[in-house]
């Protein structure tokens, strides 16, 4: 093994990575940010741990949260060498991030009891970090700002009225300048969806954009009738930032309800945008909330195929001219690269091996071949409900220039089944039952693609659905875990494994890099997710046990610390 | 869960309400209803109780005890949530005697029969509209709801409302004594304090809608009586019109 120094961290300067011109969104011996950075790239720029090294990659600590809801999804964050975690039901760590050592715990007070709909997503995916505070949306549905060094609440501000709604937050929120902004889940309620922002330092509201406009509102005529009042479109994940343009970058769910259009498209041409501003990514005024430009990605969405995920930003030399661009991938597995400046498409392609609720797309992003849900009649649609990805990142390197994505192929029979919406209830508008695509014995991968052709680059099969996000690092590795608890490096030029560790629990949430006195560690959280997607994919191999827990796992080279 | 079904059942046999055999059917067609629209949806049962993305309920073999319960109370552990928090009584009695009817089980348990509002008292029209217009989600932060919950809907801010203005020029303008101003990092703000300990003291900042909840050691709070802050500065997302109907909600559920 070739054995490197670990007492440095020995950075490649940026300047010699092929496509490092422009906004940097890497990370380095902190991790501030649900996605590493406000652009979302989820690449440290670390290095000591690389191709090179990384079979002798080792866990130096571990952490059990005692919190075995239903796995842990989230993302930790890193700062001055504290590592800050929280769990489904709301519990917040602060550990010694080179020891794993318990700096303080914050247990929320029990929720009100709600809804249904507020209380089944307990799910917290993460923390957001600024002034002294760390922040974070309850499955109650307050905003609730903690103070770091203690952990005890310094104020909470109500979002809405969880019992009412059918709606809370699970993503984590995402610093804007002075802001905190966050969305919120019940994409598939009777409920209209929006984020909101509130200032970072007194929780006093600063803006709300609701996803669906309102009377005289323009985008309004794409809604029929009163649908729009409880349409959906809820942006249920965390954004992205560009400080220099101050505009903030957002996805939004499906319209609701989810598998029938009859009550709320008013349109025959389903090429046009439908149902605004629905499975769709949104550029808003960082500081008023107002909507600059906006791309339709699934015009009339009728298989629950969000557009709520994250934005990658990035900027890369088109056809001889620098472009500020931003990637997005959604439910479906459509991919858009868009300029971030103006909305306009520089291409899209669709990245699912199982494939047919639409039989393509344009380069332009127009879509081809729409199989769309019938009522009363079971239509196979693949990819299913769960997605060609699932909300898991994917990550960026500035050193490939490739995306990489965390895959699975699952289809589904859906049969739409027209209901009456009822505010903050489920409303789904039919129903789906899942199975497993045919002919095939994998049903996961990791893609490497590159953003500007279109193109896969490399694939590397698994046999189960992969739903854990990609962590890619400058020593040119890849992360992620899988549903049997492996947790694993993949050479980020050519998909090669290089390195893999059973971590006892199946892996659902998002890994991590950081350093503390020059010695970087890989941080995974590990515990299977049973709700939801999670129990979706368990529920395809019932032969199979995706093993349940809650630890944080942290890897690191021997010897580096001392 | 035997003992709870005992205990059910005691309740049941007590009330001596036995349901009727066409009053049963309606009460099936109502809990399919009820069933359709919130179990068998997308992410969860299917239609019949199938199986979906959540497990087969029909033919299952289930009592009515763990029938009741799991719907009632929701299944730790599992996505099965408690409903009996969301649903009204009737709906849950009715969902209830469907999944029972679906394990081929013909008696329904016997949940009180619901009232439109859930407090015992019959809406007249204005005040269902009023009941309506008070958690409006259309005006955002601007409804009543933001501070203040009545029978279980609402963010409780204020305290609960014990007496309801006379009129709306009397809701407009009622007088908030309990309203104090706050200093707080330098800066003045209108506060309601919730608690005030030797360690800890909890407070609103009402400045704007929606409150925010303060948790401050009391030495890092100043405090003057009295403020600036009116009660018509949040009710100005509803008209004259609107506020009298609120008012009809209020007196028929308000308990003096």
């Amino acid at each position: 093994m070739n054995r490197v120094s670990t007492k440095c961290l020995c950075f490649l300067a940026a300047t010699t990575w092929a496509y490092s011109q422009g906004l940097d969104g890497s990370t380095r011996a902190n991790w501030l940010h649900y996605g590493g950075s406000q652009a979302a790239w989820r690449f440290s720029a670390l290095d000591q741990v690389n191709t090179a090294n990384v079979t002798g990659l080792v866990p130096a600590w571990l952490f059990q949260t005692g919190d075995y809801s239903d796995g842990l999804e989230s993302t930790p964050l890193a700062q001055d060498g504290v590592l800050y975690v929280i769990t489904p039901r709301n519990q917040v760590f602060a550990l010694d991030g080179a020891t794993g050592r318990l700096i303080w715990q914050h247990k929320p007070p029990a929720s009100r009891p709600g809804r249904a709909g507020g209380q089944a997503y307990a799910l917290s995916r993460g923390l957001a970090l600024a002034e002294g505070k760390l922040f974070f949306g309850s499955n109650d549905n307050f905003l609730v700002a903690l103070d770091q060094k203690t952990g005890r609440e310094v104020w909470r501000v109500g979002i809405d009225d969880a019992k009412q709604c059918g709606c809370n937050v699970t993503a984590a929120p995402l610093i804007v300048g002075d802001k905190v902004v966050l969305g919120g889940t019940g994409a598939d309620a009777a409920h209209r969806g929006y984020l909101t922002a509130f200032n970072a330092a007194t929780g006093r509201l600063a803006w709300r954009w609701y996803v669906i406009p309102g009377p005289g509102e323009k985008g309004h005529e794409t809604w029929k009738g009163d649908s729009w009042k409880f349409g959906g479109g809820a942006p249920w994940m965390t954004g992205s930032y560009d400080p220099e343009l101050k505009l903030v970058y957002w996805g939004t769910g499906n319209a609701s309800g989810d598998f029938y259009d009859g009550d709320r498209n008013p349109e025959t041409d389903k090429g046009k945008d439908i149902n605004l501003y629905t499975a769709s990514v949104v550029a808003l005024d960082a500081d008023t909330g107002k909507l600059r430009w906006y791309r339709q990605e699934v015009h009339d969405d009728q298989w629950d195929f969000d557009s709520s995920y994250e934005v990658v930003l990035f900027d890369r030399e088109v056809r001889g001219r620098m472009r500020k661009l931003m990637a997005h991938m959604n439910k479906s597995g459509l991919t858009f690269v868009l300029d971030r400046v103006t909305g306009e498409v520089v291409r899209a392609f669709t990245v699912p091996e199982e494939q047919n609720w639409i039989t393509g797309v344009t380069e332009d992003g127009r879509l081809i071949g729409r199989r769309d849900p019938e009522v009363g009649k079971p239509v196979d649609i693949c990819p299913s409900v769960g997605g060609a990805k699932s909300w898991n990142s994917m990550a960026y390197s500035p050193r490939t220039g490739f995306l990489y994505a965390p895959l699975l192929e699952i289809c589904n029979a859906i049969t739409a089944n027209p209901q009456e919406p009822s505010e903050g209830r489920f409303h789904a508008n039919g129903s789906m039952s899942l199975h497993l695509p045919p002919n095939r014995s994998t049903y996961g991968h990791v893609d490497a693609w590159d953003p500007l052709t279109g193109k896969r680059a490399w694939s590397v099969p698994f046999k189960y659905p992969l739903l854990a996000s990609i962590l890619s690092t400058a020593g040119d590795l890849v992360f992620t875990g899988d549903p049997e608890g492996n947790f694993f490096a993949l050479d980020a030029r050519n998909g090669n494994k290089l390195w893999s560790y059973q971590t006892g629990a199946g892996h659902r949430g998002s890994a991590i890099s950081y350093s503390v006195n020059g010695r970087q560690y890989i941080a995974t959280p590990t515990g299977w997710q049973q709700s939801l997607t999670g129990g979706f994919a368990a529920s395809m191999f019932p032969d199979q046990t995706f093993r349940v827990g809650s630890t944080l796992v942290v890897f690191a080279l021997p010897g580096g610390a001392q | 869960m035997r003992l709870a079904w005992f205990a059910f059942a005691s309740v049941a046999l007590a009330s001596g309400s036995l349901t009727s055999a066409q009053n049963l059917q309606d009460v099936v067609k109502q809990g399919e209803q009820v069933f359709n629209r919130s179990c068998a949806t997308g992410y969860c049962h299917g239609l019949k109780g199938v199986a979906a993305a959540a497990p087969r309920l029909a033919a299952r073999g289930f009592d009515e005890a763990y029938i009741e319960n799991a719907v009632s109370r929701g299944l730790p552990g599992t996505s099965m949530a408690a409903f009996s928090g969301s649903l009204s009584r009737s709906d849950l009695r009715a969902v209830i005697t469907y999944v029972a009817n679906l394990n081929g089980i013909v008696y329904s348990p016997a949940v009180p029969s619901e009232n439109s509002n859930g407090a015992g008292v019959v809406l007249s029209a204005e005040a269902s509209r009023g009941r309506v217009l008070f958690s409006d989600p259309l005006r955002s932060f601007g409804r009543c709801s933001t501070c203040h919950e009545v029978n279980g809907i609402g963010t409780p801010v204020a305290t609960p409302i014990a007496t309801v203005p006379a009129d709306v020029q009397a809701l407009r303008g009622l007088a908030t004594p309990s309203v104090r101003t706050a200093i707080l990092n330098h800066e003045a703000m209108p506060a309601l304090v919730l608690s005030n300990g030797s360690r800890e003291i909890v407070f609103y900042d009402l400045t704007t809608p929606p409150p925010v909840r303060h948790t401050a050691q009391p030495d890092t709070v100043m405090w003057r009586d009295g403020s600036n802050w009116k009660h018509s500065s949040v009710a100005g997302s509803y008209n004259d019109a609107e506020l009298n109907l609120i008012l009809a909600y209020l007196r028929s559920v308000v308990q003096p």
